[in-house]
């Protein structure tokens, strides 16, 4: 990977905030159930486990609990029963004045991308260190470098309006990463992207993936899933009734597929697939 | 975790200008309502003082009959009677010629040189003008030595001072009201301001939350928006109450009779102080309320 740029791998995934350890778990449920008003349950009993350094798709019909899932990670929600560990702390027992420092080590993209209308590329990345209190030294050196690695370092005083949708999901996953997160939450960040700008963001994530960021990606895409080839976990109806380590979009009536066995055993049989299967030919594609 | 001022300062400017027609509404309620809760306290200073500066005066007078003099027997009963009545702190006794100066005095400073001509030294009585302990005795002393022998007649201004201070004392109440009812509203427009901005802001607020800034981060610039409206309002009411004191003061230099109800500059000066107080009270309260109701951290 010559073309990769060199600012990601000299700062290590985890700075953001020592307090949260390099727990090798990143993630870990334990029979977690969420109910949402007028008993609505949108998880149910849901245990699972995600190691350091996982590239993980979460897949399921729209209402099946994704979402959820990632909210429940940033403690945007409060959960009925069970555990949530994130990076060995248990995210119900933080207090509330911790959280923003959980969410320090998560970062987030969503399909709306969110930028702010009114501030450049440049602000919208920075912002995120401004608003944690990182001096301007630190936003002048760490936002052209995180642009420079998405593939915007030219665009830093344009818009957003000014931006294909590609681009602002680009901004949109260096205002994600500018803090060097343990963790990148992405939930259906391809969903408002046609096929090819779509492989491009995922090869991206797939790039900061490798930087030992651990990704959570939701979606609905199938074709993005299935090239990949990474562990997917199905959810449907707020039950997890797949985990699979090289999965693809779809049931896979293959041997590997798991229905009904515990998550945690599955985790450690991870390792092997760190490296995506057809990467040569996903480049050519992305490469435009 | 350092906040910086810079920052903090110029997120509060911008809130306040996207948002300055609210702003303007809310900083002159502030303004008006303490320019009222500012003239009423210098209000009731002012009329406590010259109710003061009459107290010290005299409290009673006692009037002799124009044919007495100090060394009559009646002099010296009603002399001695003061001395025995504990409700009496002490008594002074003008002669005619000092009675006669002190009412040349009198009637000049309210302009009557008529009355100076008809006054001759023979014909004015010698009087005792007495302090009370407390003027509110002022009645029970005064029967006491009307019907004296060689008594005149006893005056004291008992009545008037009440007239004064029940008249001074519904000024007070109407203004004290009417500033309520305004700090009230003062309030509610900072509180609607400050929800008007985390609405407008709603966007940066959820940015801000997603990528981990504190609470207090958050909350600051709208907290201190609030702040800053009511300071300036305080300013302004400050203003106000300084021209006010200024004015009233130059008008009362023309009626010498109310110098004394002029509030020193001390107290206007701690009027003030209050008021800014109030003002920070008012600011930071409503935009509590505002950032606890309407802003979710």
């Amino acid at each position: 990977m010559a073309a990769e740029p060199a600012g990601p791998a000299e700062l290590p995934a985890g700075l953001a905030d020592p307090a949260f350890g390099n727990e090798r778990r990143m993630i870990r449920f334990d029979n977690v159930t969420k109910k949402y008003k007028g008993d609505v349950v949108a998880l149910r009993d849901v245990s699972l486990e995600i190691t350091k350094g996982e590239f993980v798709f979460v897949v399921g019909a729209s209402g099946s609990g994704k979402t959820t899932l990632l909210k429940l990670l940033l403690r945007e929600e409060s959960i009925d029963a069970g555990q949530i560990w994130v990076a060995g702390r248990e995210v119900g027992r933080l207090s509330n004045w911790r959280v923003p420092y959980l969410r320090r080590n998560l970062g987030c993209v969503f399909q709306d991308f969110r930028l702010l209308p009114n501030k450049t590329v440049f602000d919208n990345v920075g912002f995120a260190l401004q608003v944690i209190g990182r001096p301007r030294s630190v936003i002048t050196s760490q936002v052209p470098q995180v642009l420079e690695l998405v593939g915007l370092g030219q665009k830093g005083a344009r818009y957003p309006h000014e931006l294909s949708g590609g681009e602002q999901q680009r901004v949109a996953i260096a205002r994600a990463f500018v803090n060097r997160p343990l963790i990148l939450l992405a939930d259906e960040p391809t969903g408002n992207l046609d096929p090819t700008t779509s492989l491009g963001i995922v090869s991206l994530l797939d790039r900061i993936n490798r930087t030992g960021t651990t990704v959570v990606m939701a979606t609905h895409d199938s074709s993005i899933v299935d090239q990949m080839r990474r562990r997917v976990i199905e959810i449907d109806h707020g039950r997890i009734i797949r985990d699979q380590a090289r999965g693809i979009y779809g049931i896979d009536p293959s041997p590997s597929t798991t229905r009904g066995v515990p998550a945690v055993s599955l985790a450690s049989g991870n390792a092997t697939t760190m490296e995506p299967p057809a990467r040569g030919e996903r480049r050519s594609r992305t490469r435009h | 975790m350092p906040i910086s001022i810079g920052y903090i300062s110029r997120e509060t400017a911008n809130n306040l200008w996207r948002n300055r027609l609210m702003a303007i509404a809310a900083i002159l309620t502030v303004g008006v309502s303490l320019s009222l809760v500012g003239t009423a306290l210098l209000l009731r200073q002012a009329v406590n003082n010259s109710l003061n500066a009459l107290q010290a005066n005299v409290d009673l007078q006692i009037f002799m009959n124009p044919d007495t003099t100090s060394t009559s027997a009646a002099t010296a009963t009603v002399r001695s009677l003061a001395e025995q009545t504990p409700q009496v702190k002490k008594c002074n006794y003008l002669n005619h010629q000092q009675s006669y100066a002190n009412a040349v005095a009198l009637f000049r400073a309210q302009g009557e040189e008529e009355a100076i001509a008809a006054l001759t030294v023979a014909s004015t009585p010698p009087v005792f003008q007495c302090t009370l302990v407390q003027a509110g005795d002022a009645a029970t002393v005064a029967t006491l030595f009307n019907g004296q022998p060689g008594v005149f007649k006893v005056e004291y201004p008992a009545k008037s001072i009440h007239t004064l201070e029940s008249i001074s004392k519904v000024a007070q109440i109407v203004l004290l009201v009417l500033a309520l009812v305004l700090l009230v509203s003062s309030v509610v427009l900072i509180l609607n301001a400050i929800r008007m901005a985390i609405f407008s802001r709603r966007r940066e607020v959820g940015v801000m939350r997603l990528v981990g800034a504190t609470a207090w981060f958050i909350r600051l610039p709208f907290m201190m928006e609030g702040l800053v409206q009511g300071v300036i309002g305080a300013a302004i009411a400050v203003g106000m109450v300084v021209l006010g004191d200024f004015g009233i003061g130059a008008l009362l230099h023309h009626f010498p009779e109310f110098q004394k109800a002029v509030v020193p500059s001390h107290d206007v000066l701690v009027t003030e102080l209050f008021v800014v107080f109030v003002g920070i009270v008012v600011g930071v309260g409503g935009s509590a309320v505002a950032v606890r109701r309407f802003l979710d951290v």
